[in-house]
């Protein structure tokens, strides 16, 4: 039988927009904080790309993997930046907001998508 | 931790400082005129409130910290009002340097920043509860 990759590529996604939130709001929470330049993460597809290279193998929590699976956080180049204050802050909360609502529809397309998947494989094992 | 718990810990954290702010911008606006007791002494000077970025080792995400409270060092504004209790010897007044229109101006940014990071908490929280949501709803 082949392998469902459907549900691992799911849940990467999943994680993926949560590291994403996470930074998003670390972003609205700095609004104004002397200094605070933008972050990032590295989008899905460098993600995805780690996860199916190779990995070493962990048999012990305080075993440290090469790369974190779920992308990793950078500051955004200068020039994406929609406006920068005196203090040198270049947080844009329109444009966080923004991020925010496309986590928000990925993440509810994701979980939808998880459902009906997991509903049609109940379906077929109960006949 | 998992990002979305430690998603409500940093916009808690940018609440909580957004909420000092507004207090010290009330403190300024309670404040825009009380000038000193005796002749000649100094009135209320007008407080500043500053953010910092703080690492929390437990999440690994940048908290928001609420720096010290500093004092604008501004000189006074000095008006002449031989009545008051206050005025010196030529009947000049030193009354705060509180300038409503920038603390109100300041007020309606905490404002906003504020309920960006609530925005932000609802959210996380929706995504939170949809994912719990998948555990229902399949009998």
């Amino acid at each position: 039988m082949e392998p469902v990759h459907l549900f691992n590529l799911l849940s990467l996604q999943r994680g993926w927009l949560s590291a994403r939130q996470s930074v998003v709001s670390q972003n609205i929470a700095h609004a104004n904080t002397p200094g605070y330049k933008t972050q990032e993460i590295s989008d899905f597809a460098k993600a995805l790309d780690r996860s199916a290279s190779l990995q070493m193998e962990t048999t012990n929590p305080s075993h440290q993997t090469s790369t974190p699976r779920t992308g990793e956080v950078a500051s955004a180049r200068d020039g994406d930046a929609w406006e920068v204050t005196h203090s040198g802050n270049n947080v844009s909360l329109e444009a966080e907001l923004i991020k925010a609502g496309d986590i928000r529809s990925d993440f509810s397309m994701d979980t939808n998508i998880l459902k009906t998947f997991h509903g049609m494989w109940l379906s077929s094992l109960k006949g | 931790m998992d990002p979305l718990v430690a998603s409500q810990k940093v916009a808690g954290s940018g609440l909580a400082a957004q909420s000092a702010r507004l207090r010290v911008v009330s403190e300024n606006l309670a404040n825009a005129m009380s000038t000193g007791q005796t002749a000649g002494a100094d009135p209320y000077r007008r407080k500043t409130i500053s953010f910092a970025s703080e690492l929390d080792r437990v999440s690994g995400a940048a908290l928001v910290r609420v720096g010290p409270v500093g004092t604008d060092r501004a000189p006074f504004n000095v008006e002449h009002d031989p009545g008051n209790p206050a005025a010196d010897a030529n009947g000049n007044v030193l009354v705060p340097n509180v300038n409503t229109i920038v603390e109100l101006a300041d007020m309606r940014e905490a404002n906003r920043a504020y309920e960006a990071n609530l925005q932000t908490m609802k959210q996380t929280q929706s995504l939170l509860s949809m994912t719990i949501d998948l555990l229902k709803g399949n009998p």
